[in-house]
């Protein structure tokens, strides 16, 4: 029997693969799309409806298993999905958590949902402060690539005419709440903005994807579709080609090379037999997430690349961006003690946001450059603060009951940005549970970052005073690089093939037939959220590649 | 303001994943606690005492674990740690969870040496009013005393888990008005209109 040839392999099914791989699909390509874990069933697998009584450890989670968890996403109620059988290390001084989701549609199952455009201000960022480069596109080139996105996925915000963030099409946004209000007003008194979020959480049916219902517990998967996902709204359309076969279970090894050393296909582990098991295809699409892109890219090693495939630049891992999450101000609302309760946490905590305002008239106004963004949350929560409560009995219980609507968080998310101190390779001792080298990481933050987190704690603890609220504190530390989920760079897209790895559709300078199409592509991780950048950005990248492939541009 | 949604327990009745909880071994009230009905509209005597069999703690240990419990919440108006068996969740986490098992353990033997020194009897012996007094000293800064830290420190571990045990079942979040208790059909919007920073609402309610 002949080797069967797809047109192209896809490798990861999150956002940068789901949409490679609808974008194909359609376009009449046959996809073999290959993905490292398991396919979810929503009715299984997602227990947002569950309440805490419903399990076993009261949502607390077993005792043994909660120092192994990787993040706030990694509980009792995702037990048993995020990925924790392949290791990574990290290098001496490097602290760094890695939460990866392995199931089909990756990270978009459990996502935070904000959905901001990037603009010039982000692409062209070197000519406005002189650090770094600007990325390889205009915002105008990728403007009607958002469009197409939002219309898809359906984002809930309004239009704010904000020179940091580029307006979209919007779905009628979540309403504020109570606390939102009174932080606008102390926030208004600063000249800060604090507006509805842009967020992929749907207020209205959209597309045959139902309304939201409000469960508030989005980050542990919507079992009724009604934010975006790979899988509900990305690989049907895929699936209804009948274009694409996916493989689950299957682990990417390395790419497989040709005689003219071109991607010719891609080498698995499939992870219930552990064999060993290679598909080949006219292209290859890697979009396995940012760190996990650059291990397969820096472990397909061959005579023609000595250094990992397509990296002559030797740039493939390097320039590892991420987000500084933590609370820069938390606190309670005098105004709201002891009132009636309201439903605040429909949202996992994200209806409003305070979008950069640092740096828009002069990109050198503050101490750090660029800027970042902070999302407030707060309420009536699944649980009741008991910070700065005292006591036990009668009292301490109406305590409870009466600071239960008040309590008020401000959380930054600011861009760290690209430093030769921080990259990923591969360990040169430790190999993962299937034999395969593992990716060792090495991170920390910079100057400009933290300078953005003092700058952050002290904008905040001025709203709080300038709405009333009672400031109780802030996270001494913010929370460890990889928290935020947000890692971008690793294999950046630039003109020049010497100092980056793809142009500017995601195609690696050296091997044509090679695409990359998640956020590793990325110049660095900017003060807005990925997934709706990777969207566009993989959308358009395979329409590019599927335009190429059927003008025979890349028979390999 | 969006409110009539549907119940969530009636949901995840209709999805088929109503509460596992009671199928855990040990629990005779979580599954009561847990049930879509208010336990105090029941009333208390309906609460039948445990035929509980601690797994973690000893049987002279585990009456002090329920007591605590009920003083740091007490059935009042409504319903209180009893209703909702924190004691038994308690018992299950200390089981569970090899990092609590010697806090519990060494607080739950000062608290009968403590007041074997004040009061020449266990804990479970002296009048409510002096196991209250007892507890303020380790509840309350301005009641401190020297020498009481490590009572301190049990009180802490005492009552996070008892606050853990209690707001998370149906009474407990019910007895603050969780708004999570049910789905919404439309974005809530704050209702307060004309008083956007909220400087002239009715009084307090607690």
């Amino acid at each position: 029997m002949p080797k069967q040839i797809y047109d192209v392999i896809v490798i990861g099914t999150g956002a940068g693969g789901g949409m490679a791989i609808k974008t194909l699909c359609e376009a009449g390509l046959k996809v073999c799309a290959l993905n490292a874990g398991r396919k979810l069933d929503p009715g299984k697998d997602f227990k947002n409806h569950r309440m805490p009584w419903d399990m076993k450890f009261r949502g607390y989670d077993d005792p043994k298993k909660r120092a192994q968890s990787y993040g706030y996403m990694d509980n009792e109620y995702t037990a048993g999905i995020w990925e924790h059988e392949i290791n990574y290390t990290t290098a001496p001084g490097t602290v760094w958590m890695w939460p990866r989701c392995f199931a089909v549609g990756g990270k978009t199952n459990f996502w935070g949902r904000s959905a901001a455009r990037m603009g010039d201000i982000d692409f062209q960022c070197a000519s406005l402060d002189g650090f770094d480069v600007n990325w390889p596109v205009k915002y105008d080139e990728i403007a009607p690539y958002y469009s197409k996105t939002e219309r898809l996925i359906g984002v809930a915000s309004t239009v704010q005419g904000r020179p940091s963030n580029p307006d979209g099409e919007y779905i009628p946004p979540m309403n504020f709440r109570c606390f939102d209000w009174i932080l606008k007003s102390g926030a208004d008194k600063l000249g800060v903005p604090y507006l509805p979020d842009r967020e992929a959480q749907l207020t209205q049916e959209h597309n045959g994807h139902p309304a939201c219902h409000y469960c508030g517990n989005c980050t542990e998967g919507c079992d009724i579709g009604a934010f975006f996902s790979s899988p509900r709204y990305l690989l049907p359309a895929a699936e209804a080609t009948k274009n694409l076969e996916l493989r689950t279970n299957a682990l990417a090894k390395n790419i497989l090379v040709d005689e003219k050393g071109h991607a010719a296909g891609v080498a698995y582990i499939d992870r219930n037999t552990k064999q060993e098991v290679e598909v080949y295809g006219r292209a290859v699409v890697v979009a396995a997430s940012t760190v996990e892109s650059a291990r397969i890219i820096l472990n397909s090693k061959s005579r023609f690349w000595p250094n990992g495939i397509a990296n002559s630049s030797g740039q493939a891992g390097r320039n590892l961006c991420d987000h500084i999450y933590g609370s820069t101000a938390y606190g309670y609302l005098p105004q709201l003690l002891g009132q009636s309760p309201f439903p605040d946490n429909v949202s996992t905590a994200e209806i409003a946001w305070l979008p950069r305002w640092q740096n828009l008239n002069n990109p050198h106004e503050e101490a750090f450059i660029r800027g970042y963004s902070i999302y407030p949350d707060g309420g009536c929560g699944e649980f009741p603060e008991l910070r700065g409560i005292e006591g036990f009995g009668v009292d301490f219980k109406r305590e409870v009951k009466r600071k239960y609507p008040a309590p008020v968080n401000l959380g930054i998310q600011a861009p760290s940005l690209p430093s030769p101190t921080n990259f990923v390779d591969i360990d040169p001792e430790v190999k993962d549970a299937f034999g395969i080298p593992v990716v060792r990481v090495h991170f920390r933050w910079g100057e400009n970052e933290l300078k953005m987190w003092e700058h952050g704690k002290q904008v905040s603890r001025e709203i709080f005073h300038a709405c009333g609220a009672e400031y109780e504190g802030c996270n001494e530390h913010p929370q460890i690089p990889g928290w935020s989920l947000h890692e971008t760079g690793t294999l950046r897209m630039g003109d020049d093939p010497k100092h980056f790895v793809t142009n500017k559709f995601g195609q690696t300078h050296d091997v044509p037939n090679l695409f990359v199409t998640d956020a590793s592509v990325f110049l660095s991780c900017t003060d807005k959220t990925t997934t709706l950048s990777i969207l566009a950005f993989s959308m358009r990248a395979s329409e590019y590649l599927a335009d190429q492939m059927k003008g025979g541009k890349l028979s390999a | 303001m969006a409110g009539q949604g549907i119940e969530r327990r009636e949901l995840l009745r209709i999805l088929g994943t109503a509460s596992v909880a009671a199928g855990f071994a040990g629990f005779s009230k979580w599954a009561f606690a847990c049930e879509p009905v208010h336990a105090a509209a029941k009333g208390v005597e309906q609460i039948k005492s445990a035929t509980y069999t601690p797994q973690f703690f000893f049987a002279d240990e585990y009456p002090v674990v329920v007591r605590l419990s009920e003083m740091i919440i007490p059935s009042d108006d409504g319903p209180g740690a009893r209703e909702a068996g924190v004691a038994e969740f308690i018992d299950f986490m200390a089981f569970h969870d090899d990092s609590l098992q010697y806090p519990f353990r060494l607080g739950l033997s000062w608290m009968n040496a403590h007041s074997e020194r004040l009061h020449g009897k266990k804990f479970l012996e002296l009048t409510p009013a002096d196991q209250t007094e007892l507890l303020r000293h380790l509840a309350y800064k301005k009641e401190f005393r020297d020498g009481e830290e490590d009572g301190r420190d049990f009180f802490k571990l005492m009552r996070e888990y008892t606050t853990m045990g209690f707001y998370t079942t149906r009474v407990g979040l019910e007895s603050i008005n969780c708004p999570n208790l049910q789905f919404y059909n439309a974005s809530p919007a704050c209702p307060h209109v004309d008083d956007r920073e909220h400087k002239h609402l009715p009084p307090p309610k607690y």
